[in-house]
């Protein structure tokens, strides 16, 4: 038998890869589960260093005292649909909790997708006009930018001294900031799409409004969307903050009571809410985007 | 007057038209120089000439993106004032509008003309045909080849039936079949509506191959000018003896030495 020559297997060659794909395959679920399962221990471990506060209520609470804290929303039940009000001498049941949670978490997106319809509405379509005209650009780009640069969660009293404790106090805040975060982003990217796209479009007898609203503004959505992702995302903190301020209902005004009542598991399960609720509002934000933008290369 | 029949204006003209740029620096830089030009109807004109010689600058003012800075810019007998459908353009880069399908981009102009859809659609369907592209009518331009692309955004302009046709470099970047194919698709839309068309390029081949009339632009003005008699198609053949030979020769002389004066 003649000796056969035998060649080692190819080695696997290291393929370079960019930053993305080191980051989408960097996540091992391994890791992240232990990553949380270390969180959690120590957040135990601080919670039973951490003592108690005034009121009794642990300083840092346990996991088990954070879920435990959720029929504390039955408190906020404003009363009817068979189910009364805590307030007015009703029991904690399950259908109150039920009810006072999706009551308030539902107060508080609505106002948020209100305040995020009206400021990125309007921080599109004012960046659109100032593009379009050398007058408004001269009135409002200075202005528009000033927005960007105020401290945003700051601006709440101001807004609670100008509205009170109404539906457009909170409404009007989360606009404002989503309409500061969105302006000066629109604005650039509108200034970038590049100028042959409109002289196409006017070539073929586009008026300035259809070359805009056809042409201008679907080619600048790629880079408008980050501009909206940031203000999905901070509009949580900003509906938070201005209820906090200014609300009978919704999840900042459960924030502020709890702190009044040193609530700590309270407000930790509100903060939990509120990250899961940004999350999937910025998940679903993603994907509506990703949609819109499906032609782009 | 004599007889009194009266002669169409010119499709394109430009009477003592100059531009001039003005750099950062201060210094000013002339693109077109005093340049007098008449492109009648149907003509069929290619414009030759180094890079930064003032051919796009030329088309732009014709197609009323840019103004001239001295001298008058006439379409059809009407000062050009402003982008018109009736004068459409192709760009060297790719303008398809990528948000759109590439039926709509098709209809983009027949719908800012008011176009009724169902009659829209029958000229964007018999396009898509013309182009050979029907079954591409609902895939987006990212979906399609560079040369496809190119189809498109020629399709689109001529859907809209304009009387001048200006292209600046469009089938630059492409390879030589590509080019062919597209020159055909080209010569075959033409014949149908034969509007004016003021072609751009820097390929004396394909100048030769589709022009009625060759104009060679060195620095801002026309250094030369050759009517071309031969009925097209023109194949590789016809250009390569007899006089379309001696005219190709003349032209890269023309380049030549533009280049080496710029």
């Amino acid at each position: 038998m003649s000796a056969t020559a035998v060649t080692a297997p190819p080695r696997k060659r290291s393929v370079a890869r960019t930053p993305g794909e080191r980051s989408a395959k960097a996540m091992r679920p391994w890791v992240v589960l232990a990553s949380l399962a270390f969180m959690v221990v120590l957040w135990h471990v601080v919670s039973a260093l951490a003592g108690d506060n005034k009121s009794g209520e642990a300083m840092v609470p346990t996991i088990i005292d954070i879920g435990g804290s959720v029929d504390r929303f039955a408190d906020y039940w404003r009363g009817g649909l068979g189910v009364e009000a805590t307030r007015t001498g009703g029991d904690i049941t399950f259908m109150g909790v039920v009810l006072g949670f999706a009551y308030n978490v539902g107060l508080s997106m609505l106002r948020l997708l209100a305040g995020l319809i009206l400021g990125i509405g309007v921080g599109i379509g004012l960046a659109v006009c100032v593009s379009w005209s050398r007058v408004l650009r001269d009135i409002f780009t200075l202005p528009g930018h000033f927005a960007r640069m105020l401290p945003l969660l700051a601006m709440v009293p101001l807004f609670s001294l100008w509205f009170g404790n109404t539906e457009h106090g909170s409404v009007l805040f989360v606009a404002f900031t989503s309409f500061a975060l969105t302006f000066a982003i629109a604005l650039t990217a509108i200034g970038n799409v590049a100028s042959y796209y409109a002289q196409f479009a006017q070539s073929l007898g586009a008026s300035p409004a259809r070359t805009y609203l056809e042409v201008v503004l679907p080619a600048a959505l790629p880079q408008l969307r980050a501009g909206i992702l940031l203000a999905v995302g901070f509009g949580w903190s900003a509906v938070i903050a201005s209820e906090y301020l200014g609300q009978e209902y919704g999840l900042g005004h459960i924030v502020q009571n709890a702190e009044f009542f040193g609530r700590t598991n309270l407000l930790a399960l509100v903060a939990l809410i509120t990250l899961v609720l940004a999350a999937v509002s910025l998940w679903a934000a993603s994907r509506a985007l990703d949609w819109a933008t499906r032609w782009a290369e | 007057m004599d007889g009194g029949v009266a002669t169409a204006a010119p499709a394109i003209e430009l009477r003592d038209v100059r531009k001039t740029f003005r750099l950062e620096s201060g210094e000013e830089v002339v693109a077109v120089d005093d340049v007098t030009l008449t492109v009648p109807e149907g003509e069929f004109v290619c414009v030759l000439g180094p890079s930064g010689h003032g051919k796009s600058t030329m088309l732009n003012m014709i197609a009323g993106f840019a103004e001239p800075t001295a001298g008058e810019v006439h379409s059809g007998g009407e000062p050009v004032e402003g982008p018109d459908p009736r004068r459409g353009v192709i760009f060297q880069r790719d303008t398809l509008f990528l948000w759109k399908r590439v039926a709509d981009n098709i209809g983009f102009g027949l719908r800012a003309k008011g176009v009724p859809k169902e009659e829209r659609d029958e000229i964007v369907a018999r396009y898509l045909r013309i182009i050979g592209l029907e079954s591409y009518g609902r895939a987006w331009p990212r979906q399609l080849s560079g040369g496809m692309r190119r189809r498109v955004a020629i399709a689109a302009v001529f859907a809209n039936e304009p009387e001048v046709l200006l292209m600046d470099e469009p089938f630059v970047g492409l390879d030589y079949a590509r080019r062919a194919t597209l020159h055909q698709v080209l010569l075959d839309l033409w014949e149908r509506s034969r509007p004016t068309v003021f072609f751009v390029t820097h390929d004396v081949d394909e100048a030769l191959a589709l022009a009625d009339r060759i104009l060679v632009v060195v620095r801002g003005q026309v250094a030369m000018e050759q009517r071309i008699e031969l009925p097209r198609p023109r194949s590789v053949s016809d250009l390569g003896h007899g006089d379309l030979a001696d005219l190709r020769t003349r032209i890269l002389e023309h380049l030549e030495l533009g280049s080496r004066t710029a």
